[in-house]
C-alpha cells in the first residue's frame, strides 16, 4: 500500500522568545501512514501530537528530517491539499461567515464550484439546514464543527486530518461525527486523527502511533498494540485451598476463586484443573484496552519491540 | 493518490473575494468607523449646505467634496488594517492554508477586496458630488474626476501599507505608527532643523537630526505622490491640460508601492506561525 504521510526523523526545535529555552516539540519523530488508514496519533499533553498534524499540513515547517504527504514535501496553500480537509481543535472559522456561506468558501478555496443545492443537501443531512443563514459567531461549538464536517462530505476528501474533534461535544454530536467518519473512510479517504480520547481511537482507529517526547515509540496496528503481552484469561474456580502461583488473585472467597492468568498458560491452567479435579466456573479471553497499553507502554514495561 | 483535478484560482479568487466582502459588510468596527465619519461629514457639510451666494455654494461643494475624500483615504487605510489584523488575530488562515490556496493568492484577494470596496466609495462620492452640483445649478467641474483619481490612488497605496503595517504589528500600532510616522511630520521636521544650521546653529546633532528627517521622510510612503502640482485643483477643482499626467502618475506611484507592500507583507505571512 502507498504510504500517505511519510515521515523520517522528522525534528521541530524553537524557541519561545529570543533567550528563551530551546524547546525539542519533536524530537525524531518517524510514521508512516498508509492510504485508507484510519491512523490515530496518541499522547500526552505536549507529546507533539498537533505539531506533528502542523507539519503535515504545512503550518510548521520541520527543522530537519523528511517528511512527505502524498509524495510532495507539504507547504502553505500547497497544491497537495487538493483532496485534504482539516478540522482544528478549536473551530478557527471566519465567524462573520454564515453556515452555507462557510461551507462554500472552504469549497470554493478548492478551486471547485459546488452547487447551492448540493451545499443544502449536507446541510440538511447534519441537522444544519435550520440555521443555514445563522452566522457562525452565534453558533455552538459542536455547529461549527459540523461545518468542518459538511465540507468534508461536499467536497469528497481524500485525507482528513482531525484534531481532538470530539472534544466538547455532546453524545449524540458525537454519534453522528463517529458515523460520518467511518462513512469518510469506508468511501477510502484516509483519516489521521489526534485524540485524547482513547475509548473512541479503539472504536474507530485501524492504526495507532504512541508519541512521547516528539517520538513515535510505539507503532502498529491497533489490535496488535492492544494485544501486546496482555492478552490474558479471566477464570473463575471452584478450589480446595490450592491456586497455581501464575494466578493473579482478585477475589478469594475461600471456595471460589477468580483471577487472571497470561494467555501462555491457558493449558497449564487446565491441567492443573483436571488433575486437581476442580470445577471452572469461568474461562474467558480478556483483551487489553489501548488505555492499559498505552499506560504500559508509556511507562516502558511494554514489549514495544517490532512495532515502531 | 494525486486527483491531478484542475484547481481553478479564479473560484479561489472568487470564493476569498466574497468573504472579504462579507467581512466589510458585517464588521462592526467598520461599520462604527464609518458611520463617525457618515455623522463628522454631515456635520461639518451644514453650515456650508446654507450658503446663500454662487461663491458660497462652489465652496460648499468643494468643501464637502474635500472632506468626503479625506475621510475617504482614511477608511481605505482601515479596510486594508482591518482585514489583515483581524484574520491574524482570528487565527483562522489556518484553515485557508490548509486548502491549495497559497497565501499569495488570498493575499492579492484580500488586497483587490479593500481597493474595490474603496473604489465603489469613491465613485459613490463622485456621483454624489455630481449630482449636487446639477441640483445646484452648477457646471460640472472636471476637478472633481481629478480628486476623485488622486483619492482612489492614495487609497490603493494607503491600504497596501497599512495592510504591510498589520502584518508585522498589533493593529493599534500599526495605526500609531502610521500617523506619527507621516512624511509631513518629518518634513516639517526637516525643514525646521535646515532653518536653524541656515540662522548659524552650529550644533553636529542638528545636522544629524536633519539628515536623518531628510531620510525618514524620503522612505515613507507619501499619501499624495504630487502635492505642490495637484494641491491646487484641490480647492478650485479646475484642471489645466497639463495636469492630467499627474493623476496616472499618482496611480502608478500608489501601485508601485502597493506592490512594495505587497511583496513584504508576504513574505512575513509566509513566515508567520499561523497555529
Amino acid at each position: 500500500m502507498d504510504a500517505v504521510i511519510a515521515a523520517e526523523n522528522v525534528r521541530v526545535h524553537f524557541r519561545r522568545g529570543l533567550l528563551g529555552e530551546p524547546i525539542r516539540a519533536l524530537d525524531g519523530l518517524s510514521l508512516e501512514v498508509r492510504e485508507g488508514d484510519f491512523f490515530a496519533l496518541v499522547g500526552q499533553n505536549g507529546a507533539g501530537k498537533s505539531t506533528a498534524m502542523y507539519c503535515f499540513l504545512g503550518l510548521l515547517k520541520p527543522t530537519s528530517g523528511n517528511l512527505r504527504v502524498m509524495g510532495q514535501v507539504p507547504g502553505l496553500g500547497s497544491k497537495l491539499y487538493d483532496r485534504v480537509a482539516y478540522l482544528p481543535e478549536e473551530p478557527h472559522y471566519d465567524l462573520y461567515l454564515t453556515v452555507e456561506e462557510a461551507v462554500r468558501y472552504y469549497v470554493s478555496l478548492y478551486g471547485m464550484r459546488v452547487s447551492v443545492q448540493k451545499i443544502r443537501e449536507v446541510l440538511e443531512r447534519l441537522g444544519l439546514e435550520p440555521f443555514r443563514d445563522l452566522p457562525l459567531a452565534k453558533c455552538s461549538k459542536g455547529m461549527k464543527q459540523k461545518v468542518g464536517i459538511a465540507q468534508c462530505l461536499v467536497h469528497e476528501t481524500r485525507l482528513v486530518f482531525l484534531d481532538e474533534p470530539t472534544r466538547g461535544l455532546d453524545p449524540i454530536v458525537v454519534m453522528l461525527f463517529r458515523d460520518v467518519l467511518r462513512e469518510i473512510n469506508r468511501r477510502g479517504s484516509t483519516i489521521v486523527m489526534n485524540s485524547h480520547v482513547l475509548s473512541e481511537i479503539e472504536m474507530l482507529s485501524n492504526r495507532v502511533a504512541i508519541i512521547e517526547k516528539g517520538k513515535v515509540i510505539a507503532q502498529d496496528e491497533l489490535r496488535n498494540l492492544t494485544r501486546l503481552d496482555q492478552e490474558r484469561y479471566a477464570v473463575a474456580f471452584e478450589t480446595n485451598g490450592n491456586v497455581p502461583d501464575y494466578l493473579v488473585v482478585e477475589e478469594d472467597q475461600g471456595s471460589r476463586v477468580k483471577g487472571c492468568i497470561p494467555a501462555d498458560r491457558l493449558y497449564d491452567f487446565m491441567d492443573f484443573a483436571r488433575q486437581a479435579c476442580l470445577r471452572v466456573l469461568e474461562c474467558s479471553l480478556k483483551k487489553a484496552t489501548l488505555e492499559e497499553s498505552f499506560v504500559k507502554i508509556l511507562k516502558g514495561d511494554g514489549n514495544t519491540a517490532g512495532l515502531k | 493518490m494525486e486527483s491531478g483535478r484542475q484547481i481553478s484560482a479564479g473560484e479561489q479568487i472568487k470564493g476569498n473575494l466574497q468573504a472579504h466582502f462579507a467581512y466589510y459588510r458585517r464588521s462592526r468596527l467598520l461599520l462604527a468607523f464609518g458611520l463617525v465619519f457618515l455623522i463628522l461629514g454631515a456635520l461639518f457639510s451644514l453650515p456650508a449646505i446654507f450658503g446663500q451666494s454662487h461663491v458660497k455654494t462652489f465652496a460648499a461643494l468643494q468643501n464637502i467634496f474635500g472632506l468626503f475624500n479625506d475621510f475617504l483615504i482614511v477608511f481605505s487605510a482601515a479596510l486594508g488594517l482591518f482585514i489583515i489584523s483581524s484574520h491574524l488575530r482570528a487565527r483562522n488562515l489556518k484553515m485557508v492554508f490548509t486548502k491549495p490556496c497559497p497565501p499569495q493568492l488570498w493575499l492579492g484577494s484580500a488586497f483587490l477586496s479593500a481597493v474595490a470596496a474603496s473604489l465603489l466609495l469613491n465613485i459613490l462620492i463622485l456621483v454624489c458630488a455630481i449630482a449636487v452640483s446639477l441640483v445646484w445649478h452648477m457646471r460640472v467641474q472636471a476637478g472633481l474626476v481629478f480628486v476623485s483619481l488622486s483619492t482612489f490612488a492614495a487609497s490603493v497605496g494607503l491600504i497596501g501599507y497599512l495592510m504591510f503595517l498589520a502584518m508585522i504589528m498589533h493593529p493599534v500600532l500599526a495605526a500609531v505608527f502610521a500617523l506619527i510616522f507621516n512624511p509631513d511630520i518629518f518634513y516639517g521636521m526637516h525643514v525646521w532643523t535646515q532653518g536653524m544650521i541656515t540662522a548659524g546653529t552650529k550644533s553636529a546633532i542638528l545636522r544629524g537630526l536633519s539628515h536623518l528627517f531628510h531620510f525618514v521622510y524620503m522612505v515613507l510612503p507619501m499619501v499624495h505622490a504630487f502635492p505642490k502640482e495637484t494641491g491646487r485643483i484641490q480647492t478650485a477643482l479646475r484642471v489645466e491640460p497639463g495636469q492630467w499626467h499627474y493623476a496616472f502618475y499618482s496611480l502608478g506611484y500608489a501601485l508601485a508601492l502597493a506592490a512594495l507592500c505587497y511583496c513584504l507583507s508576504l513574505f512575513f505571512l509566509e513566515r508567520k506561525r499561523l497555529i
